[in-house]
């Protein structure tokens, strides 16, 4: 920590008048006052619900099957979710396949777009404007539209482009599913990390790269040797945030594929929500939910150390 | 300064960045324009570009139950934001401005129910709440979106708050205000861009959210995406009535971005960047 500025007073000063709220006078009260009320709504609303999952998933308890009794059976959900349940195998294996595609999709579009905004040219900011609107598009929007406008059979706009240039017809949604799906997700979150790069893009000096220049870099040597290594925390960030919102796939799956078909777009998300809303089983769904959490933990620990790293440098700057 | 020559590749990108501006806006575009057609026109092939506008399936659209889900999404949305808010502003204010050793653990703590999954908390949520009453109910979403959102708030008005000179907080205090004063008088006019682009952001993200949405209400408190999401079964019959509901659902949405636009990058990031 940097000192403090010699004008600024002590800790605990004496305040005038005293009041009501004559206990928020000494410092550390006050802090405590202003901060307790949000940690223990918090706490209560996002924590004790993520313990009883925990909780949950040791128990035998199926909602629609009163005379089976609630029974602790140890480990017994999680055995079968890990080593007999097929289908939540393979929805580890598509959460990953879709996270991946997803995430890099949007990640290369998104730099694309973020170099053509990074520089100066008329009507700049209504591109911008334009780039960005399908992040705010809500994602049973996205999905019934391009399920329906676009990807439709019969009456989509892909299909009348893909035969105007003279291919045959696709139902895309029945015959590439993920690949349909990644591209309505790629469509949301592309301008997302363009945001994200473009702010990145948006610090790196004129200096630096001009210095780049007199040495005779051309643009692609500049590109590589100078953009990508100057965007690496930018990158870091854009990939842990978009892991973290894209493990969580969720609108888009409902709404296109109902998970199929098959099994074959069945996320981690839409199998918590089909083993509780058509199984009832709230010993399976928890334990499914248990593993879902300590899935994101692992990601969630890497971007914490990474926002509080920058946190730290912004306080101390 | 002397001006830089125009490049012959500039033009060129100039170009492509329009094209490319006009492919990416085109769902949207093309949502928008099929809302104004007849359910005819929506789905004929090849595509009509030319057509004879109508409101009449705007029109249907409002007279079907489409006005009770926004008004819920509206409430909901709301609410959620102002109780965010009412929670998180003093919390922002005591991290901002009287650090601690804790601070930093304060932060990443509030920051890590972010990062953890909605469906983890799920099946605890649809018991307890059908056990208590809060299934189905607008009060029961304003709860949990508010928490969803608390994160967002203190980090984001945090940010802003330290980039208020300290000098007038200090003055403020040392002339007799107390926090609330402060607060209104002082902190929230001086940081009133990012107190909107905060807001704004909140307002969004309830708005948009299905998981929870879907799984905890039914009839009562159902939101404009659980609405939208029962036009996933129409094999090109209501596509017009559709695209006027996805039309209505999403175009606040995209004003309200594009008003929160240049805090919109420190909003997704938590503050990190600037």
């Amino acid at each position: 920590m940097t000192a403090r500025p010699a004008t600024i007073p002590p800790r605990t000063i004496e305040l005038p008048a005293a009041g009501r709220f004559a206990f928020l006078r000494t410092q550390r009260a006050a802090s405590f006052a202003l901060i307790a009320p949000a940690l223990a709504f918090l706490a209560l609303m996002t924590q004790a619900p993520f313990v009883l999952t925990v909780w949950y998933s040791f128990r035998q308890w199926v909602l629609t099957e009163p005379d089976i009794p609630h029974k602790w059976v140890g480990f017994a959900n999680f055995k079968y979710e890990l080593t007999q349940d097929p289908i939540f195998r393979q929805a580890i294996y598509n959460t990953l396949e879709f996270t991946a595609g997803i995430v890099g999709g949007s990640l290369v579009l998104g730099l694309g777009f973020a170099l053509l905004l990074n520089r100066s040219f008329p009507l700049r900011g209504v591109a911008r404007a334009l780039m960005i609107a399908p992040f705010f598009v809500m994602p049973t929007v996205n999905a019934v539209v391009q399920k329906n406008l676009f990807l439709n059979p019969i009456f989509g706009l892909v299909n009348w482009v893909w035969t105007s240039i003279g291919f045959h017809r696709v139902d895309w949604l029945a015959v590439h599913p993920k690949l349909s799906i990644m591209g309505m997700a790629v469509w949301q979150w592309a301008p997302f990390m363009m945001l994200i790069l473009l702010a990145g893009l948006q610090g790196i000096p004129d200096e630096v790269r001009e210095a780049a220049r007199i040495d005779g870099a051309g643009p692609f040597t500049e590109f590589r040797r100078v953009t990508i290594p100057l965007l690496g925390p930018y990158f870091q960030l854009a990939v842990l945030l978009g892991l973290i919102y894209i493990l969580q796939l969720f609108g888009e799956i409902f709404v296109a594929t109902q998970g199929g078909p098959g099994t074959e777009t069945t996320t981690i998300p839409y199998y918590i929500y089909q083993t509780i809303s058509t199984a009832n089983d709230v010993g399976a769904s928890s334990a499914q939910g248990v593993l879902a959490i300590i899935f994101s933990a692992v990601i969630a620990t890497l971007l914490l150390r990474l926002l509080l790293r920058t946190f730290r440098t912004e306080v101390t700057a | 300064m002397i001006r830089a020559r125009i490049r012959p590749g500039t033009l060129g990108l100039n170009l492509l960045t329009y094209l490319i501006a006009l492919l990416v806006f085109f769902p949207i575009l093309w949502t928008v324009l099929t809302a104004f057609k007849t359910e005819a026109d929506a789905a004929s092939v090849p595509p009509v570009i030319w057509f004879h506008a109508t409101l009449s399936e705007f029109r249907a659209v409002l007279d079907s139950n489409y006005l009770s889900y926004f008004e819920n999404s509206a409430i909901i949305a709301g609410g959620s934001t102002v109780l965010a808010l009412a929670f998180g502003l003093p919390a922002a204010y005591s991290l901002a401005f009287n650090p601690s050793k804790y601070t930093p653990r304060v932060l990443s703590w509030v920051l890590s129910t972010k990062m953890l999954p909605a469906v983890g908390a799920l099946i605890p949520l649809i018991v307890i709440y059908k056990r208590v009453g809060l299934f189905d109910s607008r009060f029961g979403m304003i709860l949990l979106y508010a928490a969803f959102n608390l994160p967002l708030v203190i980090w984001m008005m945090r940010s802003f708050f330290a980039d208020l000179p300290r000098e007038v907080i200090e003055a403020a205090t040392v002339d007799g205000a107390g926090f609330f004063r402060i607060l209104a008088l002082v902190v929230l006019p001086l940081s009133a861009p990012g107190l909107a682009a905060t807001a704004l952001l909140s307002l969004i993200f309830s708005w948009n959210e299905f998981l929870l949405a879907v799984n905890l209400t039914s009839v009562n408190a159902a939101t404009l995406p659980v609405f939208i999401s029962g036009f996933m079964t129409s094999e090109g019959l209501f596509w017009a009535k559709m695209s006027a509901a996805s039309t209505m659902a999403v175009a606040p949405v995209i004003i309200a971005g594009w008003m929160a636009q240049r805090s919109l990058v420190r909003g997704l990031t938590f503050g990190a960047v600037k």
